[in-house]
């Protein structure tokens, strides 16, 4: 098996989450299965256009498919945004590190999402959930800029009845009588959540200003560094840990993450820009 | 096992192997100018500068090629079974060091990396003469290789080598062409270990405005360490990075920088097409993601990252520099920028707040 060369997958559903978002499913075009640990990360391959990272969204209790929640940004996400149910991808990985899910039991989880920052946080909210007894306590924080920017409207009915779940959602900017929840920066919805901190998995992610500043904000809180997990966003080509792209101090985020502790990473020159 | 070899038989045995052999195996050799030569026929083996320092071309060239292709089904030159490199000197042996722990892990085998680095032997040889950019043993290197080699030439003086095997290939290599020459005596090892200690000595006299006198008494532990120190020292990495132009050439050219990207270039999914080529930390687009936001935005920032990278990160990762001090990147850089300044002058702006 040729370490650079992906594996045909095929689109077999397209979801519109937001004007900007789709979750797309794929499926192995040669029938076999794909087994990741939440949190992990695969290469994309648009074919004739470019590859990219991108976490799979979805339960790794599932292994026929997978789901990946892709925010059209550039080049690549553009083509793919334009492709079809039935077009064939490529798939390498899965890579990195996946959430240490190990550590989270008995223990209070929060997990803050922001942004198209919910698609690992998906996968790994639906791992918790197949067990939700084993957690002390599971609390979703999830921002985005307006209602319409929220990914995975659907699910969230069925997310609050799942006990032992707790959900708070702010959106930055709404029209007058759209939005009944939280108006402000996600890291508000912070003030309203009742955990122990010294002892509470913080995870989280989002786009770098977020995580900036929820990183800054947790640990005011009391959160230790080493129960803050981030992922991290670096340029990457290989996903391998050859290409050195990913760098960021001596770790790379394709093979050492792209999970960090806050701990790992606070000596290291400018994390989140 | 060393064997003690004339000059003029060595190279003779060489000329046999190449004549003898089919078109399968390859012959670099080092030239007076300074640039691998692709040996075409015999009159090549004429006068090789076995004692002249490093090549221009860098080791990774065999290895990990400018640009390669990655999925196509048959690498190139399928036909080759040996390629023999003859006069590699101990820093781009080190080199070497860096390019396996990246690219032959537990995990992933690089395909293209191993395929080239199992038709390798290398023969490697001391460097008696150091020039001025020279500064392998002052990063924890030697002017003679000490392992890594399938054969080194060391020398006992101008007519006599002492060749030693590093590998089992190696090993094989010598019983077949020179099992009958004598192993060296203590007499011989004295002579050629003299060689070696001025070689070290005239090194550190190049250096000596790099470390003794401006760093009295710091370790080098300590005065790489203080590379590391980088939030500090923001203005310096400015000012030292101001006259650097991005030409990317230090990157290009160093033994030991391996960074690449991937270029997905199929023209559909039944005809997959990708190759790679070198990339360079210091281009602005190198750590670029989504929608533009860039880590390392400024100059500076990047420039600093190099430094970090050789001295800090690999250093952590393996236990060893990332650079090897071969100088190449002194030579090559348009605005005259030596990297030995550059830690110097780290050190003596910011040293003493450093160490404390
Ligand atoms: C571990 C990881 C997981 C991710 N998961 C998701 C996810 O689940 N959903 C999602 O929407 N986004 C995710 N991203 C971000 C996603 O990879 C980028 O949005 C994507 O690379 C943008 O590609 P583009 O060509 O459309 O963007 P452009 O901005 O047009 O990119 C232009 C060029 O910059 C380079 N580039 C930009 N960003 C990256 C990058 N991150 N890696 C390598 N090269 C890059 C590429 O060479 C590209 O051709 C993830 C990123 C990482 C590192
Ligand atoms: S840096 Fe050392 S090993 Fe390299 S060419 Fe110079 S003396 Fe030889
Ligand atoms: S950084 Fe410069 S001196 Fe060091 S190994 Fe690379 S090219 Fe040689
Ligand atoms: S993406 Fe290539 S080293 Fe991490």
């Amino acid at each position: 098996m040729n370490i650079y060369q992906p594996k045909n997958f095929q689109i077999v559903k397209i979801i519109q989450e937001t004007p900007n978002i789709k979750t797309f499913t794929l499926k192995p075009l040669n029938g076999d299965k794909f087994s990741f640990q939440t949190g992990q990360f695969i290469e994309l391959t648009v074919y004739g256009v470019g590859e990219a990272p991108f976490t799979p969204s979805s339960s790794p209790y599932k292994t026929e498919t997978i789901d990946v929640t892709i925010m059209r940004v550039g080049r690549m996400t553009e083509v793919l945004h334009s492709m079809k149910e039935g077009d064939i991808v490529g798939v390498r990985g899965p890579y990195g590190k996946g959430y240490p899910v190990e550590k989270f039991e008995s223990e209070e989880v929060l997990i803050l999402g922001g942004g198209v920052g919910m698609a690992p946080l998906r996968s790994l909210l639906l791992t918790l959930i197949e067990n939700i007894k084993r957690y002390k306590k599971v609390v979703l924080c999830y921002g985005a800029r307006t209602p319409q920017d929220i990914v995975y409207k659907h699910l969230f009915p069925e997310w609050r009845k799942v006990k032992g779940l707790e959900i708070l959602r702010s959106v930055d900017k709404c029209e007058q009588g759209e939005w009944d929840e939280t108006v402000g920066v996600v890291t508000c919805l912070l003030d309203k959540v009742n955990v122990n901190t010294t002892n509470c998995k913080a995870v989280v992610c989002g786009p770098p200003i977020m995580m900036k500043f929820s990183t800054l904000k947790l640990l005011d809180m009391g959160f230790k560094p080493e129960n803050i997990y981030l992922s991290m966003e670096r340029n990457m080509s290989c996903g391998l840990g050859k290409c050195g792209h990913c760098q960021i101090g001596s770790y790379f985020i394709c093979k050492d993450g792209p999970v960090f502790t806050w701990e790992q990473l606070k000596n290291i020159p400018e994390p989140f820009e | 096992m060393q064997k003690v070899v004339l000059y003029t038989d060595f190279v003779s045995k060489l000329k046999e192997i190449f004549v003898k052999s089919s078109l399968d195996t390859i012959f670099y050799l080092p030239t007076t100018s300074y640039r691998y030569k692709k040996v075409v026929k015999e009159e090549d083996f004429y006068n090789i500068p076995f004692t002249s320092i490093r090549m221009i071309d860098p080791i990774k060239t065999f290895l990990f090629k400018h640009k390669e292709n990655l999925v196509s089904q048959d690498i190139p030159y399928n036909q080759i079974s040996t390629i023999y490199v003859v006069g590699v000197k101990s820093c781009d042996i080190n080199a070497l060091n860096v390019l396996n722990n990246m690219f032959i892990t537990e995990e992933y085998v690089d395909p293209n990396y191993s395929y080239w680095q199992k038709k390798l032997f290398i023969i490697s040889s001391d460097c008696p003469y150091p020039q001025e950019n020279c500064f392998c043993s002052i990063i924890k290197g030697t002017p003679y290789p000490v392992s890594s080699f399938d054969i080194n030439i060391s020398f006992i003086d101008e007519n006599n080598f002492i060749l030693e095997s590093g590998s089992e290939k190696g090993e094989e290599f010598l019983s077949t062409y020179f099992g009958d020459k004598d192993s060296p005596t203590k007499n011989d090892i004295e002579k050629r270990n003299n060689i070696r200690n001025l070689a070290v000595r005239k090194i550190k006299e190049f250096n000596k405005e790099y470390i003794e006198e401006k760093t009295s008494g710091m370790s080098q532990e300590v005065y790489y360490k203080i590379v590391s120190s980088f939030e500090q020292h923001q203005d310096i990495w400015k000012k030292e990075s101001l006259s650097c132009v991005q030409c990317l050439g230090c990157n290009y050219i160093c033994p030991s920088c391996y960074c690449f990207l991937i270029r997905e270039n199929s023209n559909s999914y039944k005809e997959q097409f990708r190759d790679r080529v070198w990339d360079s930390c210091h281009s602005t687009g190198y750590g670029r993601v989504a929608g533009g936001a860039n880590p390392r935005k400024f100059k500076f920032q990047r420039f600093r990252n190099r430094y970090l990278c050789k001295f800090v990160f690999r250093k952590e990762n393996f236990g060893f520099y990332g650079c090897t001090g071969c100088g190449r990147c002194i030579e090559v850089c348009p605005a005259k920028i030596d990297m030995r300044k550059v830690i110097r002058n780290l050190v003596l702006s910011k040293g003493e707040q450093v160490l404390v």
